[in-house]
């Protein structure tokens, strides 16, 4: 189990350094697509199958099939790397440093407090891991579900609509 | 021997770091939105962690929920990004400066 996942936190930070370093977008988005795979396999070390199923299919699936296919449409070249003006960097210094100091805090911070609750891994196994996130989704979480649904139909009407208006 | 919980929590806030320091580096507008879903990814495997660690379902619930507004972001911004393509303007995000004038 342990060695499992430091195994997968090498990948996953491999194929994130991927995303952010290649030159060419078709590499980012190849990266992108180990990444999203990794974290799957990460979701279902943590007894979280609807989730892995759900990664896959919407962001491995779905939105990396978008990226790639813009990608071919668009063949965007590699990055040129243009010169810069001296003052970003002061910019750039003063909040990497506030950043790093964030993310160490995050880091070796070991007093975080919950209440634990009731489903244990075993509970949700008892009944089925798809059977207990459905009813949570559909009972106790049924406003946001449905505030999402809206939300995802005003994305399909506004894509449709940016993609007849012709810009000059 | 079981994972630690905060293990998860501190790759997840590794990625989300890789994520910012890409989203402030990269100028393609493709790859700054493929910076953006890394980093609702840490976020989602924070979620995941937590739900798993508090013995709960809240944080699947809600990874899930992040997982469906990536989408819709996903499908809105690529529609700006071809748009922006097809008015044959450069494919660089310092260069897009429209909303300024």
């Amino acid at each position: 189990m342990v060695a499992g996942f430091a195994i997968l936190a090498v990948w996953e930070f491999l194929t994130a350094l991927g995303v952010v370093a290649f030159r060419r977008p078709i590499y980012n988005a190849m990266s992108l697509v180990a990444n999203m795979l990794g974290l799957a396999v990460l979701f279902l070390l943590l007894n979280a199958q609807f989730l892995f199923a759900a990664q896959i299919i919407v962001y491995a699936g779905a939105v990396m099939v978008l990226f790639v296919f813009i990608i071919a449409l668009l063949n965007p070249g590699p990055e040129l790397t243009l010169e810069r003006r001296g003052t970003e960097w002061i910019y750039a210094a003063v909040f990497g440093v506030i950043f790093a100091v964030l993310l160490g805090a995050l880091l070796f911070n070991r007093s975080l407090t919950g209440r634990p609750g009731k489903l244990t891994p075993e509970a949700i196994n008892a009944v089925g891991n798809v059977q207990s996130t459905g009813a949570a989704l559909y009972t106790s979480f049924l406003l946001p579900v449905e505030v999402t649904s809206v939300l995802l139909l005003v994305a399909a009407v506004g894509a449709v609509y940016l993609a007849m208006r012709r810009i000059r | 021997m079981p994972v630690p919980a905060y293990s998860f929590l501190m790759l997840s806030g590794v990625l989300f770091t890789m994520g910012a320091i890409g989203f402030l580096l990269r100028r393609n507008p493709l790859v700054v939105f493929m910076c953006i879903e890394l980093m609702l990814n840490a976020v989602n495997l924070a979620f995941a962690a937590m739900s798993r660690y508090l013995n709960s379902l809240d944080g699947v619930v809600f990874a899930f929920l992040v997982i469906t507004v990536a989408a819709a972001e996903v499908v809105v911004g690529i529609a700006i990004i071809v748009q922006v393509y097809r008015a044959g303007r450069q494919m660089d995000v310092d260069e897009l400066d429209l909303m300024k004038e």
